[in-house]
């Protein structure tokens, strides 16, 4: 399309109001994103046709339908008890001795937010932290931060696992094997060193009466799971849809039509009512990432994105290594400012012109993991970085263990800048030196 | 029939009395709620039984009730223990049962009609109002139970 300067002026200014308006919370998130759509199509940046069927410029409905889908079994799977079960069996396993169970929980975490979504899991994991840290006898912040921590390194490893990775996923065609293979060992590795760092980090929590943590042996994690078929059901189908995603090189099914052929299947045997399978249904994420796919996609098409990315690829000038690092490093510390979804949604089409103009190279293509690594990651940073963060600062709050901005930040901080350290070497070696 | 025709005697606690002994009276004399008091003896807030139950458990277990069914039996029979040592006081801790105005607290004059103390109860989801008179002080309260047994007997 060719536009106006008026029109490329006024786009710009659009999206870097709403842009403001999400980073600094001064409206809600949904009503910048809509507003800022309507703006965009008001101004002919956009129009009825592109924004709702041209795959480059408007709506992304696989990322859509695929949180959509992913949403409705995630829904199903909370109903099971399961995950009580497996954090109270955890706990049980560690005898009650604080540090062990904060390991244990981490694990589980990091391992459910890559099987399902990091917001989820926190909201699943949370409250039984809680219990648990009450029948110890410790106080529980340093615990529900450290959960939110591993969710968004956890989220990392897979396509499902984090926002972010969906929109990647979809802009560059990446399938979820891909995801394992290039994310999965990383993140593997700094679990390990996440877990030898709380030991420093929450030292203050560890402190605790022996006796008093024997009183976790004494609930019954059994009796959390009270339907046993439709545990049995729901692991059958999320094992399938597992499955599928990782077939997708075979198969050729998008991963939004596993996640709603697994939401359909859950639906259909688990018996639960259209309320229950919709609960966790975030009908407010899926309306501004259609808004924001609106917004980004009337960049691209009135010509600002496919600027910006000649303007990108001069700058690299096939230097993919210096791209790499500016990439991994910016987008952590921008992450942790603003909400890493508009952020990735943004880069996506640059980042994608990168890619391009070297000629889909291992070392171009690297770019991908960069923006998936520092966006992932940098959303530990701070207390508002990541939706994971938000919602476990949330519910401490109403618990009465309110977590302040700058005590998450105090930690966050740390674990960001070792995390997205060790992510260099391994980005470094693994493609350009290895390859 | 106006509100001074139905108000009736009822305990009313004061924000620091215990906790404890306030639920143990709700309890004892089937009451439908707590009529707090502030400082000056005015009617500062109802909080319904059912409130009282919800304070008496930890939030988390309202955010994941299958958290509740781990609870070997002998603590889940004294969830109220946890009442102990706390005063009325803290059991609003989230200020939002706090009247912000004068007009939100649960409150009728002695010459209200039925329907003004319904709209009010209704109004405010209280089971009880107290009824002051001119001077505000209390006069007695009206619940749930004798304003619809008043009102049907009018029918």
């Amino acid at each position: 399309m060719t536009a106006d300067t008026w029109q490329v002026v006024a786009a710009v200014v659009v999206f870097a109001g709403a842009y403001v308006a999400i980073a600094t919370e001064f409206v809600h998130r949904v009503q910048a994103a809509l507003v800022g759509a309507a703006l965009m199509l008001a101004i002919g940046a956009s129009n009825g046709e592109v924004a709702f069927f041209s795959q480059e410029a408007g709506i992304d409905w696989n990322v859509i339908f695929l949180l959509l889908g992913m949403m409705i079994v995630v829904s199903v799977v909370k109903q099971t008890g399961l995950f009580e079960y497996v954090a109270v069996w955890a706990a049980k396993r560690a005898c009650g001795r604080p540090y062990r169970v904060l390991v244990l929980l981490c694990l589980i975490t990091a391992v459910a937010s890559a099987a399902l979504d990091n917001v989820t899991t926190v909201l699943l994991i949370a409250p039984v932290t809680l219990l648990v840290c009450d029948r110890i006898g410790v106080r529980p912040e340093g615990f529900l931060i450290a959960e939110a921590m591993a969710s968004n390194i956890g989220g990392m490893a897979t396509l499902i696992g984090d926002p972010p990775n969906i929109i990647i996923a979809s802009r560059a065609d990446l399938s979820f094997n891909d995801f394992l293979v290039n994310l999965a060992p990383l993140v593997v590795v700094l679990m390990g060193v996440f877990v030898l760092l709380t030991r420093w980090l929450f030292r203050a929590s560890f402190t605790y009466d022996a006796d008093r943590a024997a009183a976790v042996m004494d609930l019954d994690e059994r009796r959390a799971i009270r339907d046993p078929k439709l545990l049995s059901r729901s692991l059958v189908v999320l094992a399938l849809i597992l499955v599928f995603f990782s077939l997708h090189t075979v198969l050729h099914v998008d991963p939004s039509v596993v996640a709603l052929l697994g939401a359909g299947a859950l639906v259909l045997v688990s018996g639960l009512s259209s309320e229950e399978f919709l609960e966790d249904v975030e009908w407010e994420t899926l309306v501004f990432f259609a808004g924001l796919f609106i917004m980004v996609g009337a960049l691209v098409n009135i010509g600002v994105i496919e600027y910006l990315g000649e303007q990108a690829v001069d700058a690299v000038g096939g230097r993919y290594l210096l791209a790499v690092t500016g990439l991994l490093f910016g987008s952590a510390v921008l992450s942790g400012i603003v909400d890493n979804i508009p952020y990735v949604a943004t880069m996506s089409p640059l980042v994608a012109d990168l890619v391009e103009s070297g000629g889909g190279s291992t070392q171009a293509n690297s770019l991908w993991w960069a923006l998936a690594i520092g966006a992932d990651l940098g959303g530990n940073a701070t207390a508002i970085g990541a939706s994971a963060n938000v919602v476990v600062t949330g519910i401490a709050a109403r618990n009465g263990y309110p977590i302040s901005f700058w005590r998450f930040t105090r930690y966050g901080l740390v674990v960001t800048a070792v995390t997205i350290t060790l992510s260099w070497p391994y980005l470094w070696l693994r493609y350009f030196v290895l390859v | 029939m106006h509100a001074a025709d139905l108000a009736e005697p009822f305990p009313v606690v004061h924000l620091d009395d215990e906790a404890l002994p306030a639920t143990r009276m709700l309890a004892r004399e089937g009451l439908p709620g707590l009529v707090v008091v502030d400082d000056d003896g005015g009617p500062l807030v109802v909080l319904p039984a059912s409130q009282v139950l919800r304070f008496a458990l930890p939030e988390y277990l309202e955010e994941d009730p299958r958290l509740a069914r781990m609870y070997p039996e002998d603590e889940a029979d004294a969830f109220c223990n946890v009442l102990a040592g706390k005063t009325v006081r803290e059991l609003m801790p989230s200020k939002q049962y706090l009247p912000r105005h004068d007009r939100d607290r649960p409150v009728v004059g002695v010459g209200d009609t039925l329907i003004e103390i319904a709209s009010r109860m209704s109004r405010q989801h209280s089971p009880v109002v107290a009824v002051v008179d001119d001077e505000q002080e209390i006069v007695g309260v009206i619940t749930v139970h004798r304003l619809l047994g008043a009102t049907l007997q009018q029918s």
